[in-house]
């Protein structure tokens, strides 16, 4: 055959073509990723626009919790809660919005009505469900309601449709506080605490910055914890058996007999009260002496005496107690309020006013159930089964019931028992209102469609009631309202709206929508006592050798977030332990057990396995010693331990409830008071997924957490310091002199950011180790849950590491400091010189950015990474459905090998570029009002900590705030150029006869004397200015000692 | 057994031929073990790291912040080993030291077989191992480019160039054996031979440019044994780490790197030269050289260990002296320190005494103990140093993982499978360089000098 080159040239052509394209056809799919079209609206919904978020002003919470916040929306589902804007308190995000954001989207939603355990209809629910309620009132038995907090237009409507046979209860909630102001004041209601003005705060144990939740009150403590705030830094004491993470935020521990808290708390109020007269008050708290309460609480009379000397000095505030602490208790803190003038000002009605029924009421429900009473029972997130102990009988009670009707979103262990379960809309679905305190209504609105077939209680009740043919009162509201928004709109108009100030309703309530809340006149407040005497219980301190107490855990609360994954993966502020349950005593009662860990066990995360036993039964547990705790005092968390609560739930750690005696407490209000209790050794170890290194619990004198005086601090304020330590007595090495003489920044050039440096002020002094920043994180950034046998093996994703460290300041008292420990943005990064792909680098904004499609995985950034905040995916994550639907669009989801870290929310930088180029703003620099809290963890934290900015405004807060006499910069001596600078903690080491930071009196003169020192006296600051200009040579010297004092 | 330790123990040239010949191509049981074995666990190593591929790094022991582990120390551990093979070719080859002779060829083999499983480390300790690609400079329309201040990238260079340099010169060396080889085969046996032997005749002009090229290549390895360490230890040095930012690291290192290639010349070659019968050509001369290489730089090594306190302290550096403290009296890892102080430190010191190091027994015992000792430090360097960073709230404890430690076993296997193919079939001592040692078969000969 004779073939021409030309020829041959075009058949190989052809053929390799043709093979080539029919390669393609044949293997695209196989390797590459799915072909997904990207289509464009034809007609596109007015609120939607793609790429951009939309905010819903809501109300996340409920009850007394309820709180301002807006759901941010993308392309048709809520990805993340931010603080509302409009309404009134600083930005804010609690972690218990987050853990509802995650209910939401949870794979253990019920998704449809379900009879006898199958799926029904709609339909065939509510007739059923009419059917029961109409026969029961036919029998004449009960139609009752047993629901958490609620608030609002529900209440009414849930009280009318039960003929007041409602109970809400919740099982760590504020029936002690409610109980004692009706006792004193007649009236049914919270008290509410503003710290804002205080100068001096005495608490017997209150988790006001952890499980109580409220932003206010968090809020008004940051504002009295600020240097610049008029009055110095306020005093924060606590008189608690133990401290918890928000008792670890205090400056004086007084570790007092478990129950002797109102011994203490009335012998104050008595002799407060006739120091100044108020003879009511010293009648009514019934004549205890300091003598006889030093005696039973363990403490002596000088620190009684202390104690009065500083309430009666300034303005202070007095919180009740926290889960363990009874009515009683919350009596006599009231009374010392009242002794102390306290009132209207800083102590005052106007909390929260919904219904709060008593352990009375919830034991009558549940005898009615057991007396075969109850026809009907409608089971609203009341989770008894599990959260009460055994003896209560709430299962039995359930059992005896004619129809238990679930109407919760989740099943839990109380719903397991449920013949019907109607799943009604969450939070994000529902429109609502809630009264969290006197004068302020919150709105709620639906901010997605619902997920699933759920219907809103309101509806599911407005349906039933018509069903059932039931009347309602004279003059109320009725039945007839079509829809519960209606419904509640009627309520608005009834009770808020005023046309001659607020015009047509139609006005006033689509305000009212987009602004998420209506404030009004609170009424009046003011606490009038209105007893004459009052009954003190015997408080006869527990006895035992071993006592255990509980509280509410911070991020699992009573237990209803336990099956959200970041309430489980987020470590716990003191110990740093997850997805567990553990006993927590102090090292020295361990010794006395016999069970104190060895070293090793205790730095492999290894812990003694004990056996609990008290009166209420036997758990095994993990036991675990820290810090903060008196000796003979066990600690042990509730919220853990469910059997039928979801996956992330069932099955880890134990229910602290069950251990619990059923007791009512003075008043008639349940109280978790302690039990005596036996520990014993079952001689194995089990490993508890810890996020916090089990190595030491202090820095080493490494300079990550800081002290400074507060009482030398409120002479000075937040002005900068006169020279470097003058406050911190950091003296970090000197650029040599000679570069320093030719403006040279040091051998490496310092990065030129040209129109932005982004930077971030941590304020340890306000950080109160919530968590919040982290919760949000993991909201906001995608960052996977790794789930407890990953955590164990250190994989843990957060990109905050909530450092704490305990200092021991001068006078031997030990001190928190809660250093959240993100990516510095170091301008002399480690890690960006290191990486061989650059695939992290240095922006011209300042950013350490991490482009994670050119990872390739060789970790060497995390090694050279001086605060190890680098995460490295050593695994896949995928997020089972319906949780993919948080994902952020705006961030990438990271795949098995890639490195990442926290990247100051880029995206939501670029957003506020964005839009100031959208508004037409193409040249100048955007405002530094406009970057404040643009980061997740900055708009979250509830007291403010975080202050981002542009570094390069110098008159923005950012770089205002690290002016300050307080600012350090962790590893500083390495030069690493941190974009995140720490604001020193505050505390009254230097003097403990302080009354506060405010510099009255005699805590002037010696703050004076004591300058600040760092943690075990062994870094003297200079007494003089002229010392702190020593040799390089001697303060390198200085920094060494400190490092090695341990 | 060898009495006299004679170099130049006469010989003739046939017997060289027969003696060194005779065992290529001759696979007896004792060779079958040792090479299945090796094959298995180069197989199980494999199959680990496949484990590893489909399901991520999460089957290391790794947690932060030691975000390295025994894949890096396996690789500087093998990088050390290859450093004695060119050391005895190259260096030797230029200052005219006689003893290198016998040795060289399986050092030289060693080497080649090191490097190529140092090679294996930074592939597979990668999280994202299938874009390793991305570490080399191709072009391409995206515009990427890697990060030369990266020392990881100054590795991919260093390692590369020298694996390259040292397996040409390897090859170069063994042209005249592989005539030799061709000369004494038949069949395909021959054709092979002949492929590889480059058409070797041993005329005097192909000797003349055969060992101009020799001198050539030999001075261009001889200065990578000095860089290729150096870049290695960089990869600590650089990062700002305590335990790793430190000056000393480079000539610390490449004493480290001869110290413990040294050791396991001695370690494969004793039992190789009794096994093949080669007392005539290997023998305790050669090896008590080798031993006196290792008493050198283990002085080094000790000294080297004793100036990291010293600055430590000196410096007053907190951190510094924090991770070296810890190091030696911690309690996680001080066992490894004083396994690394007592294997490099203590025992080649027994080498001081002649018999002990003209001893075949002593010598391999040593060895072996040295080889171990070397592994520890890097273990010591990389763990210890990341496991105590900076942030005590960090701190945290690294055990390698079964897959890990199937990849390490993998890693022998792999360097075995090579070394005990390579005894098969190329002739493990240069024939042709012992002929030069060997009096010529002429009349009136005198001892060749």
């Amino acid at each position: 055959m004779n073939l021409h080159r030309r020829d041959f040239l075009k058949a190989l052509g052809l053929s390799s073509g043709t093979s080539a394209i029919g390669a393609c056809g044949i293997d695209a799919n196989r390797y590459m990723t799915p072909v997904e079209n990207v289509l464009p609206y034809v007609v596109k919904p007015d609120q939607v626009t793609p790429g951009t978020p939309t905010f819903f002003a809501t109300s996340v919470l409920r009850g007394p919790h309820a709180h301002a916040a807006t759901a941010r929306h993308r392309d048709g589902r809520v990805i993340n809660v931010g603080h509302n804007p409009m309404a009134p308190g600083r930005p804010s995000v609690s972690t218990s919005e987050l853990m509802e954001l995650q209910k939401h989207y949870s794979p253990d939603r019920l998704q449809a009505p379900q009879a006898d355990g199958a799926a029904t209809t709609w339909e065939a629910g509510l007739s059923t469900l009419a059917t029961a309620v109409r026969e029961a009132r036919a029998a004449g038995k009960q139609v009752a309601y047993l629901g958490a907090y609620r608030s609002g237009a529900l209440v009414e409507l849930i009280d009318q449709v039960t003929e007041g046979h409602a109970v809400y209860w919740e099982p760590t909630g504020y029936e002690a506080e409610v109980a004692a102001a009706e006792a004193l004041f007649g009236r049914r209601t919270l008290p509410f605490y503003d710290l804002g003005d205080a100068d001096y705060i005495l608490s017997f144990g209150a988790p006001f910055l952890g499980s109580w939740g409220d932003a206010a009150i968090e809020d008004r403590y940051a504002l009295a914890r600020d240097p610049n705030h008029g009055h110095g830094i306020v005093r924060f004491a606590l008189v608690a058996p133990f401290r918890d993470q928000t008792g670890v935020n205090s400056d004086d521990w007084l570790a007092c007999a478990p129950g002797s808290e109102v011994l203490v708390a009335r012998a104050l109020a008595a002799r407060i009260a006739s120091d100044k007269g108020v003879a009511l008050v010293g009648q009514l708290a019934g004549g205890v002496t300091l003598e006889a309460a030093a005696e039973a609480s363990g403490l002596s009379v000088e620190d009684l005496e202390g104690l009065v000397a500083h309430l009666t000095h300034g303005q202070a505030v007095v919180l009740p107690g926290g889960a363990s602490g009874d009515a009683d208790l919350a009596a006599a803190t009231y009374l010392l309020n009242l002794a102390l003038g306290a009132a209207p000002g800083r102590f005052h009605l106007g909390g929260y006013a919904g219904p709060v029924s008593g352990w009375s009421e919830l034991s009558a429900l549940l005898a009615d159930c057991k007396a075969g009473k109850v026809g009907v029972l409608i089971v609203d997130e009341a989770n008894p089964v599990y959260a009460l102990p055994d003896a209560a009988g709430a299962a039995e009670a359930l059992k005896a019931v004619g129809l238990v009707v679930g109407v919760s979103s989740h099943t839990d262990e109380t719903t397991a028992l449920a013949s019907l379960l109607l799943p009604t809309s969450d939070a994000f679905e529902d429109w609502g209102d809630e009264q969290p305190v006197a004068g302020l209504r919150l709105l709620r609105q639906p901010a997605a469609s619902p997920l699933y077939d759920t219907r809103s209680l309101g509806d599911v009740l407005l349906a039933t009631a018509r069903a059932a043919g039931l009347q309602a009162p004279e003059g109320s509201l009725g039945f007839a309202a079509p829809t519960w928004r209606e419904y509640l709109a009627a309520v608005w108009a009834r009770d808020l709206h005023q046309p001659a100030v607020d015009g047509a309703f139609g006005d006033f309530w689509e305000k009212s929508v987009i602004q998420g809340f209506w404030q009004g006149d609170a009424g009046d407040v003011t606490p009038a006592l209105v007893a004459e005497s009052y009954a003190w219980a015997d408080a006869a301190p527990v006895a035992g050798d071993l006592v255990l107490l509980t509280h509410a855990h911070p991020l699992r609360k009573d237990g209803r977030y336990a099956n959200q994954p970041w309430a489980q993966e987020v470590g716990d502020a003191l110990t740093g332990m997850t997805w567990d349950s553990w006993l927590e005593v102090s090292h020295e009662t361990a010794e006395a057990l016999g069970l104190a860990p060895t070293g090793k066990q205790q730095r492999s995360g290894e812990f003694p396995k004990v056996s609990v036993t008290t009166d209420g039964g036997t758990v095994e547990l993990p036991l675990r010693t820290r810090r903060g705790i008196k000796a003979g005092i066990a600690v042990l968390a509730l919220g853990n331990g469910h059997v039928a609560a979801g996956r992330y739930a069932d099955g880890y750690g134990v229910n602290a409830a069950k251990l619990f005696a059923l007791a009512a407490g003075s008043l008639g209000a349940f109280a978790w008071r302690g039990q005596s209790a036996k520990v014993g050794d079952t001689g194995t170890l089990v490993k508890v997924a810890t996020t916090y290194s089990n190595y030491d619990d202090t820095d080493q004198g490494r300079q990550f957490g800081m002290l400074v005086d507060a009482g030398r601090l409120a002479e000075h304020g937040d002005a900068p310091a006169a020279h470097a330590g003058e406050l911190t007595g950091i003296h970090h090495l000197e650029l040599d002199s000679r570069l320093a003489e030719r403006d040279v920044e040091g051998f490496y050039t310092t990065p030129d950011h040209s129109t932005y440096r982004f930077g971030m002020t941590v304020d340890t002094n306000a950080c109160t180790g919530c968590g919040a920043c982290l919760v949000a994180c993991y909201a906001e950034n995608n960052l996977p849950v790794v789930g407890k046998g990953k955590l164990a093996e250190g994989r843990e994703m957060a990109w905050i590491r909530l450092d704490r460290f305990w200092e021991t300041a001068p006078d031997g008292t030990e001190q928190m400091a809660f250093v959240p420990m993100m990516c510095q943005h170091c301008g002399h990064a480690g890690c960006e010189n290191v990486c061989p792909v650059l695939a992290t680098y240095h922006n011209i904004d300042g950013l350490n950015a991490m482009v994670y499609n050119r990872c390739v995985g060789t970790r060497y950034c995390s090694n050279a990474c001086p605060f190890s905040v680098r995460r490295f995916n050593y695994h896949t994550y995928h997020w089972p459905e319906p949780f993919n639907l948080q994902l952020n669009p705006d961030v990438s989801v990271r795949t098995v090998g890639v490195m990442e870290k926290c990247t100051f929310c880029v995206q939501r930088i670029r957003q506020v570029k964005s839009a100031a180029k959208d508004g037409g703003n193409f040249t100048a620099t955007v405002p530094d009002e406009a970057w404040r809290q643009v980061p997740a963890c900055a708009e979250a934290c509830p007291t403010q900590a975080m202050t981002f900015g542009n570094l390069n405004d110098p008159e923005g807060a950012c770089s205002q705030s690290r002016k300050s006499g307080r600012t350090y910069e962790p590893l500083a001596d390495i030069r690493p150029l941190s974009a995140v600078n720490y604001l020193a903690r505050a505390t009254f080491h230097g003097d403990p006869t302080a009354h506060h930071g405010g510099g009255h009196g005699g805590g002037h003169e010696a703050a004076g004397e004591h300058a600040a020192t760092h943690e075990g006296g062994s870094h003297e600051a200079p007494a003089h200015e002229g010392e702190a200009h020593e040799a390089e040579g001697h303060e390198m010297k200085d920094h060494h000692e400190a490092g090695s004092a341990h | 057994m060898h009495d006299t330790i004679d170099p130049n123990r006469p010989a003739s040239y046939a017997a060289a031929n027969r003696d060194i010949i005779r065992v290529l191509l001759q696979p007896n049981l004792g060779w079958l073990a040792l090479f299945l074995t090796a094959t298995a666990a180069m197989i199980y190593g494999g199959y680990c790291w496949y484990l590893q591929l489909t399901w991520g790094l999460g089957l290391g022991g790794y947690n932060p912040p030691i975000m390295w582990g025994i894949y890096i120390v396996t690789f500087v551990f093998w990088v050390g080993i290859g450093h004695a093979g060119t050391l005895i070719s190259a260096i030797l080859f230029l200052v005219r030291s006689r003893w290198r002779t016998g040795v060289y060829r399986a050092s030289e083999a060693m080497t080649v077989f090191a490097v190529m499983t140092a090679l294996l480390f930074p592939v597979l300790h990668l999280g994202r191992a299938w874009q390793v690609y991305w570490f080399f400079p191709y072009p391409n329309q995206r515009y990427l480019w890697m990060n030369f201040k990266s020392p990881l990238m100054w590795d991919v260079f260093a390692i590369s160039t020298y694996f390259t340099v040292s397996a040409v010169f390897f090859f170069i060396g063994l042209v005249p054996d592989l005539a030799i080889v061709r000369d004494h085969s038949k069949g395909l046996v021959q054709k092979v031979y002949s492929v590889l032997a480059l058409g070797w005749r041993g005329t005097g002009r192909q000797w003349h440019h055969y060992m101009a090229a020799y001198g050539f290549f030999a001075a261009l390895a001889a200065p990578l044994v000095l860089s290729v360490h150096s870049v290695v230890s960089w990869d600590f040095a650089m990062a700002i780490t305590p335990g790793w930012h430190s000056t000393i690291f480079p000539p610390y290192f490449v004493a480290g790197a001869i110290f413990s290639g040294c050791a396991m010349v001695i370690t494969l070659l004793l039992p190789m030269t009794y096994a093949f019968g080669w007392k005539d050509y290997v023998n305790l001369w050669h090896f008590e050289q080798l031993a006196k290489m290792c008493l050198l730089t283990s002085g080094i090594l000790t000294y080297a260990y004793g100036m990291e306190y010293f600055i430590g302290w000196y410096s007053q550096n907190p951190y510094e002296w924090a991770i070296f403290s810890w190091r030696a009296t911690g309690e996680d890892y001080a066992w490894a320190f004083w396994v690394m102080v007592t294997c490099n430190c203590i025992i080649p010191l027994v080498w001081y005494f002649r018999p002990l190091r003209t001893n075949p027994v002593s010598l391999f015992v040593v060895s072996l103990f040295v080889n171990v000792g070397m592994w520890f430090e890097r273990f010591n360097i990389v763990v210890s140093s990341l496991a105590h960073n900076f942030n005590p709230a960090t701190w945290s404890y690294y055990w390698p993982s079964e897959i890990e430690w199937g990849i390490m076993i993998g890693s022998f296997g792999w360097f075995f499978f090579w070394f005990m193919l390579f005894l098969q079939v190329l002739p493990a001592v240069a024939i042709a360089e012992i002929k030069e040692m060997i009096a010529p078969p002429v009349r009136g000969a005198v001892e060749a000098k």
